[in-house]
């Protein structure tokens, strides 16, 4: 079997910062790591290479700089076989469609794919939207908010896994190929890389791609061939304080609602 | 606020950066500030479980050669590795017991032991299933490494051993897991003038029949490591035991000093980082007179001047790193004649010694600053620099040499061997 993971380096911070002239996202000095969700799309598929009797090869896939290949090597120490990183000036400035057009014509080189593991979500845009694009490209089942993945068949060319929802979660079986798109428990923990593994990684093959790997234009990539224009970005302003009515119940009804009618409201 | 972070691994390798990230991650799991303060006051053994977790992620004895069941890390990679250990846990229990010990000694142990010996003690300690260290200190003296007098006699194929070996690390931690010593005997009468002669090293295990381990110390710090000895009476050990050649393990044993004081180095910069990092966290945030700590000259001032100290060290032990990378080989230090390969090795034996002089005094002086910064909070062991300092300072006083042995041997070499004072 052939499992491609789909990784982004992400900015390693919970405070962000924007440039507010071209509203795009400060990286310089900030420190970078494999995004939490991809992590865990990754361990999935190196657990199911461990349990399985079948030969199994994990491609980690990844578009962005050429600094983002330390994130590959991190992915190719937890377990990928092979990395690739999609790097080009004309990758750069991609919206989620371009990202899933480049994605999907590396898939399309790659060939031969069993399953493709997505993280639910990257923390710096949480769109959500590459995983299901790229599904729709290659015109594959998806299966989002994946949280385990029981069983694969080979044979049969099936799937079952746990899918989550708000109300709980529901068991699904899909044909193969298919793109999970991977969300961890919140008590996962992923898997550390030791030193041998580490080393053994500096071994494994490693490649970058550029345009001319892919097919298409230089339109179709990058800022010119996004979709979507960012218009602005902000950090929206904290929340007022709130007010806080501690009276007996029929008392603070009263002040409730004199409240409201001060506010103009009722 | 977010967390001071003073690491600065842009030169390290890709791989050097995921060994540090690796050891983080596993001590945010398993070795969190709050455990390693709360084993520091629990005391010995060394919990198993750190050890296994250590073994598993393959930082113990990482420079020996994979064909003997180590990684071939090169020393660089080492320092790296001691560095985040020391940073994990300041109480330097753990850079004492497995970056010093088992990965300083425990290469050399391996350089020169027998494959029987290598099969049944180094391999499983690489894999945390047993403890290898040194003894070299008696109780009539630990500096002065050839003045000892544990003896070693020849009857047929074995050596009969029979001595007094104290201030040992981990005799408990071995005593427990199985494991035993590199030992150092006379072999010969001693020669006036001369003591390293007839000086030879064997490795003894700990379960030998007249080998008795003595009660632990009640050491001021790094307590969840034990500090012992043992008596050796008519301990006898096969031939195949004896580490490199009969009569020179004075100079086995120095190359073992080297190594572990390289590791011990590097650890102390990694406690210093760490010790910086909380403080800063603190000073940034408490304020006095209406103004954050960090805000006084008197306290943001020393604080920098470490700072500036602990980088400084760290190119240091770096280039020390690179000497063990490059001039250490087979034959032990050798003097390499082409350019830029031109340091003696009595020269390298004087970086060494200044990194073990310098390092684990800053991170010592380090954690008593920081003391001071915080006031009755930094003494609390609620904080970690209390336990910080009470761990680094054995490396001060005396673990793999005392820092007057180390300006001995500085001394020596800068102002040459007529001004040595035991001669």
């Amino acid at each position: 079997m052939r499992f491609v993971v789909l990784v982004k380096q992400v900015p390693d911070t919970t405070e962000v910062e924007v440039d507010e002239e071209t509203g795009t996202i400060i990286r310089e000095g900030v420190p970078s790591t494999l995004n939490a969700f991809d992590e865990f799309a990754l361990n999935a598929a190196v657990d199911i290479k461990e349990k399985t009797e079948e030969e199994v090869e994990i491609i980690a896939l990844s578009m962005g700089p050429p600094q983002a290949e330390e994130t590959l090597n991190k992915c190719l120490a937890i377990g990928a076989d092979r990395a690739i990183l999609l790097t080009d000036r004309a990758f750069a400035g991609a919206d989620t469609w371009a990202t899933a057009v480049t994605l999907s014509r590396a898939l399309k080189k790659i060939g031969n794919i069993d399953l493709i593991f997505a993280g639910q979500e990257a923390s710096d845009g949480n769109t959500a939207q590459v995983g299901p694009e790229v599904a729709a490209h290659h015109g594959l089942p998806q299966v989002t908010y994946v949280s385990e993945i029981e069983e694969v068949d080979p044979k049969e060319e099936y799937i079952v896994c746990k899918k989550e929802r708000d109300e709980g979660h529901v068991r699904i079986k899909s044909d193969m190929p298919a793109i999970l798109a991977c969300m961890p428990d919140p008590g996962f923990e992923p898997k550390i890389p030791n030193v041998r593994e580490i080393m053994k990684a500096k071994k494994k093959p490693k490649e970058q791609w550029g345009i001319e790997e892919l097919d298409g234009q230089e339109d179709d990539y990058g800022l010119e061939g996004s979709e979507s224009v960012v218009v602005e970005t902000y950090s929206p302003p904290p929340k007022e304080e709130g007010i806080k009515i501690e009276e007996e119940p029929e008392k603070s009804v009263d002040e409730l609602l004199k409240f409201l009618d001060e506010e103009g409201i009722l | 606020m977010a967390r001071t972070d003073l690491s600065d691994d842009r030169e390290l390798t890709e791989e050097q950066k995921l060994f540090k990230e690796s050891i983080s991650d596993w001590a945010e799991r398993n070795l969190p500030l709050e455990r390693v303060i709360e084993m520091n006051r629990e005391g010995y053994p060394f919990p198993e479980d750190i050890i296994q977790g250590l073994a598993e992620l393959g930082v113990i004895m990482g420079p020996v050669p994979e064909e003997h069941g180590g990684m071939g890390l090169t020393w660089k990679d080492q320092i790296a590795i001691a560095e985040q250990i020391g940073y994990i846990d300041p109480s330097i229990a753990t850079a004492a017991g497995f970056m010093a010990v088992e990965t300083g000694w425990g290469f050399t142990l391996n350089r020169y032991c027998t494959e029987e010996v290598r099969k049944k003690y180094i391999q499983p300690a690489i894999k945390g299933e047993k403890f290898v260290g040194i003894a070299t200190t008696e109780p009539k003296g630990g500096s002065d490494v050839a003045g000892f007098e544990s003896t070693a006699e020849k009857e047929g194929d074995e050596w009969v051993l029979n001595g007094e070996k104290t201030f040992i690390s981990g005799v408990e931690e071995c005593r427990r897991m199985g494991g035993g010593y590199w030992v150092n005997v006379r072999t010969g009468p001693q020669i006036e003038g001369a003591p390293h002669k007839n000086m030879t090293s064997f490795f003894v295990p700990i379960d030998a029949d007249g080998l008795e381990p003595q009660e632990p110390y009640d050491d001021a710090g790094r307590g969840s490591l034990s500090t012992s000895g043992f008596i050796m009476e008519d301990v006898r050990v096969p031939e195949e035991y004896m580490l490199g050649e009969k009569g020179k393990g004075f100079y086995h044993t120095m190359e073992g000093f080297d190594l572990a004081r390289i590791m011990i180095g590097a650890s102390a910069i990694g406690v210093t980082r760490r010790v910086l990092e909380e403080a800063a966290d603190y000073i940034k945030e408490r304020e006095t007179f209406g103004k954050p700590l960090a805000k006084y000259e008197g306290i943001q001032f020393p604080f920098v001047e470490r700072y500036t100290e602990m980088e400084a060290s760290k190119l240091m032990v770096k280039k020390v790193a690179d000497m063990a990378d490059t001039r250490y080989d087979e034959e032990g230090w050798v003097e390499r004649t082409g350019k830029a390969q031109t340091y003696k090795p009595t020269e390298i034996a004087k970086w060494i010694s200044m990194i073990k002089y310098k390092v684990p005094h800053l991170a010592k002086d380090t954690a008593d600053d920081a003391m001071h910064w915080l006031g009755a909070a930094g003494y609390s062991s609620e904080y970690i620099f209390e336990t910080a300092w009470r761990g680094v300072m054995s490396y001060c006083v005396g673990a793999e040499g005392g820092a007057n042995i180390q300006k001995i041997v500085i001394g020596r070499e800068t102002l040459g061997k007529d001004y040595v004072p035991y001669k």
